[in-house]
């Protein structure tokens, strides 16, 4: 062969080039310890993700620590969980599977992206230090609606985040004079003891109650309201737990003019 | 471009050549011409939709758009146009005609009525009187299913495109019982060595439909594995973008020089290429794939080095290909380091088309090589950038060289006259132009995120965040860029079609190609042992998908759990679609 | 050797054989190129790339960070 002394220069350029990419990339992987999906998460029948232990409750759940585990069913054309919340200083992984086409999970303008194919597991973890908003949409042609397909994930800081879930089971009407309750179910789904305080507005009046629960457990709350200090009326209640709030009315007639009361 | 003739045979046309042979790929560039037209109106139609500048068909029927533009553009334009070039330069360099013509329009029939099924199919997404479905763009992806005359077309298609390799080597064949010592010539090994690589990749598309896809389609069996047809289908999928290219790199290397003034620089480190392109183009396709669950790290970081590898036949080509001009140049006159630059023939539509093609496929070497990269897929795959990055290499590398080749085809095969070389030169400019802003303003959505294969990119809950620029300036770019591609689309067909009412001419130059420096003499003989190259060829593909295809079906099964197929429509609500379609797939 | 190929251009002024043509012209183009490549090569990963916000991370490091 008779190969001309720049043509083998470029040669030589041309693997160094070449070899300089891979190198890059493998810095990528130990370094910033950037991993790709793979097979770990192994595969799923789509018909079984109801029953799935992953995916029968999708989701933010608290593995302990700042780790959680985010699962998410795919499906033409919207995600289950839609919208997601993280803690910053978080590490997250995400477990996404689709219900029927192939599908992404992709978190614009960051590098969270993901395809998700029908049978298989996507997992990935990503940590995630700042608060902010991101959206997330389905980059994957997946059927005629594709383009409306689409989430949010939003990353809250951290004294703001918390799992918990707060009910409440309260009589609509009540007659004077009556004692009557109003019961609260508090969740923690945090790993974590969860100590705070619950607070019930109902008319001028307010009563409190400290809560301690364990981590994944839950406490049930009852405060009973003094009916005849409220007087007949319509009142408004308010019970609160940190950031969580549900409210009702709670009517409280005289006996006199009770005709329909029928508790 | 006068080019005259020392030898005496050959001032002569194609036309006049090879009469029989002109006729077949005069209907193969038609075909191929057709395919463009219509693909590249579809495109605008995309392009100022999704950019919201018109909006004039339903968001739902985009889809059916979509896979329209992507199947005539990226299979039925380019293969057609590549089995018109490989005849010619197969028949030319070898210097004898196909051994049996009937069997020439055998499989050119047989190509065309596989691209009639799935243009009929396809175009069921939009008529209602045509009761078939096949909106599943050109990646085809189980579990969407498309009408089994999709799956049926296609494979008519590769299968005539098997018959047109198969033609190939019988001509050559029967030239090498004539000329028992000779070099395979330069056209002829190129267009050789690309067809063994096609029947390698394409072994995977055919598997995927024929084994899976068709009998599911027609209710045969009731499930398959997405992740395994996927990855047959990349199997064949990186592979079949050499496919397109390497009739542009034929005319890179045997035309290119020609039009310069010049000789080929180096024939021997042609051939290495193409032997390069034969050994890697195949075992890469998971480099689509970076982003699959299912298929292990190790795998992908394989495909990845092979990827990357395979940069090295581009980069060569690029050396001898601008050396081969720059010799041209300075034969012609060019002198300095940079001047001879001047010298070159830019008034010349095949030149300036096929040096602007080049240049841009130098652009999108770039976006390939990111693209190659596998961990830099988080920020790429599936975004727009990657449809700036083949708008450069399939819409301008191949696309743009095609249409200069055609300048100077048509006429070869035609005999007549081409109608307007200013038309030309400035339907390759505007093309040119074009693309820049089309493609440039694409690699920059997809870079804050914006993703590719949808009709509204406007999403309710979150807008784009450009880091320098803003969406509407970016939109303008495509929509404008759009407009000027079809503005170049029409001025190519408005003289294709003009030329072909011109009159017959008889100074028409003779049908030539580029010479060399260095030719096949300086290369050892074994470059031209092509059951070695094939051998080597299949190895590399069993090394490279043996795992990760076991590995697949090992925790998938072979036809999947239980996976039918879909038809998503936006009119009924999808949970009634998939009862509706796992009744009739139990 | 086939008969098909060119042998001679009108335009041309000299005739320039292999053993006395350096592509000079080609070796600065291609070496821009290369620079071109370079340089864009680390703007695209370590700029565009890596600051691109949170980053798929393996999990390896935790399993680290605990033995």
């Amino acid at each position: 062969m008779n190969i001309h002394k720049y043509e083998k220069a470029w040669l030589v350029a041309a693997m160094v080039l070449i070899v300089g990419f891979i190198a890059t990339i493998t810095y990528g992987a130990v370094g910033p310890g950037i991993a790709m999906i793979d097979d770990d998460a192994g595969s799923i029948d789509p018909n079984e993700i109801s029953d799935h232990e992953r995916f029968g409750e999708t989701g933010v759940e608290h593995l302990g620590g700042n780790e959680y585990e985010v699962d998410v069913v795919a499906q033409a054309w919207s995600y289950s969980p839609s919208e997601i919340e993280v803690p910053a200083g978080s590490e997250v992984t995400f477990y996404v599977t689709s219900r029927d086409v192939t599908h992404s999970f992709t978190v614009v303008g960051t590098n969270v992206n993901t395809m998700v194919v029908p049978g298989q597991i996507s997992e990935m973890t990503v940590k995630f230090d700042e608060p902010g908003e991101y959206g997330i949409l389905c980059n994957e042609y997946c059927g005629q609606g594709h383009h409306t397909m689409e989430g949010l994930l939003t990353v809250v800081p951290e004294d703001e985040f918390d799992l918990t879930e707060l009910s409440t089971d309260a009589p609509r009407e009540v007659e004077a004079g009556n004692e009557t309750t109003i019961n609260a179910t508090v969740n923690n789904g945090m790993q974590d003891g969860l100590e705070t305080t619950a607070t019930l507005e109902i008319g001028e009046q307010q009563y409190e109650r400290d809560v301690t629960i364990d981590g994944e457990g839950s406490a049930e709350l009852t405060f009973d309201v003094d009916t005849d200090a409220l007087g007949a009326g319509e009142h408004d209640w308010t019970l609160t737990v940190d950031d969580h709030e549900e409210s009702g009315t709670l009517s409280v007639v005289s006996e006199t003019d009770g005709g329909d009361t029928n508790e | 471009m006068e080019v005259t003739r020392m030898s005496s045979t050959a001032s002569r046309t194609y036309l006049d050549q090879f009469p029989a042979e002109a006729k077949v790929i005069k209907a193969a560039f038609w075909s191929s011409f057709m395919a463009l037209a219509i693909g590249g109106l579809l495109g605008l139609v995309q392009a100022l939709h999704r950019t919201d500048v018109l909006r004039f068909i339903d968001s739902a029927d985009y889809y059916t758009v979509l896979t329209a533009h992507g199947i005539l553009l990226a299979i039925t334009f380019t293969i057609f146009f590549l089995v018109g070039i490989f005849t010619w330069a197969v028949t030319t360099s070898l210097d004898r005609g196909v051994v049996d013509i009937r069997f020439t329009w055998a499989w050119y029939i047989m190509m065309v009525v596989g691209t009639i099924l799935v243009g009929v199919s396809i175009l069921g997404g939009v008529v209602d009187a045509i009761p078939m479905y096949a909106d599943v763009l050109f990646t085809f992806y189980a579990p969407l299913q498309a009408h089994p005359a999709f799956y049926v077309g296609l494979v008519l298609f590769v299968v005539g495109s098997w018959l047109a390799g198969a033609d190939w080597f019988r001509t050559w064949w029967a030239w090498r019982k004539e000329n028992p010592d000779e070099r395979i010539p330069l056209p002829t090994f190129m267009a050789l060595t690309t067809t063994l690589f096609w029947y390698l990749c394409t072994l995977g598309v055919a598997l995927s439909i024929l084994v899976f896809l068709l009998p599911w389609s027609l209710g045969i069996v009731d499930s398959v594995n997405p992740l395994l047809t996927r990855t047959l289908f990349w199997y064949f999928g990186h592979a079949v973008v050499y496919f397109w290219l390497m009739p542009a790199y034929m005319m890179w290397y045997i035309m290119l020089p020609k039009l310069s003034g010049g000789k080929l620089f180096s024939d021997p480190l042609a051939r290495v290429v193409f032997v390069l392109f034969l050994l890697l183009s195949t075992p890469v396709g998971i480099h689509h794939q970076y982003l699959d669950p299912g298929i292990a790290e190790g795998y992908k970081f394989i495909a990845m080095t092979n990827t990357m590898f395979l940069l090295l036949p581009s980069l060569l080509t690029a050396f001898t290909v601008v050396a081969s001009m720059e010799h041209g140049a300075r034969q012609r006159g060019g002198t300095g380091y940079l001047g001879w630059l001047k010298a070159l023939p830019w008034r010349d539509p095949v030149f300036t088309g096929m040096a602007l093609a080049g240049l841009m496929f130098a652009a999108a070497g770039f976006s390939g090589m990111i693209n190659a990269g596998m961990n830099i897929n988080y920020l790429v795959h599936n975004s727009w950038w990657v449809v700036g990055h083949f708008h450069l290499t399939v819409g301008t590398a191949v696309a743009l060289t095609f249409m200069a080749a055609a300048y100077w085809f048509i006429p070869q095969v035609t005999g007549k006259e081409l109608w307007s070389r200013q038309l030309a030169l400035g339907q390759v400019l505007v093309w040119f132009v074009g693309m820049t802003f089309m493609s440039n303003a694409m690699h920059r959505a997809g870079l804050f995120g914006m993703p590719r294969r949808t009709a509204e990119p406007q999403y309710q809950g979150f807008n784009f965040d450009p880091a320098v620029g803003t969406v509407g300036e970016i939109n303008a770019q495509v929509a404008l860029g759009a407009v000027l591609l079809t503005v170049a689309l029409a001025m190519f067909l408005l003289n294709m079609v003009l030329t072909s009412f011109n009159d017959d001419s008889d100074s028409l130059p003779a049908n030539t190609y580029a010479g060399t420096l260095s030719g096949p003499e300086d290369s050892p003989a074994v470059l031209d042992n092509l059951k070695l190259w094939t051998a080597i060829a299949v190895v590399l593909v069993i090394v490279g998908y043996t795992l990760p295809l076991a590995s697949i079906v090992e925790s998938g099964g072979l036809f999947g759990p239980d996976i039918g197929g879909f038809q998503l429509a936006i009119e009924t609500d999808p949970a009634l679609v998939l009862e509706s379609v796992r009744e009739v797939m139990p | 050797m086939a008969s098909a190929t060119e042998q001679r251009e009108t335009d041309q002024v000299r005739e320039i054989g292999h053993e006395e043509y350096d592509p000079v012209g080609t070796a600065i183009l291609i070496g821009i190129y290369f620079l071109i490549l370079v340089l864009l090569w680390l703007f695209m990963y370590f700029v565009e790339f890596l600051g691109n916000g949170p980053t798929v991370v393996g999990a390896l490091l935790t399993v680290v960070g605990l033995a």
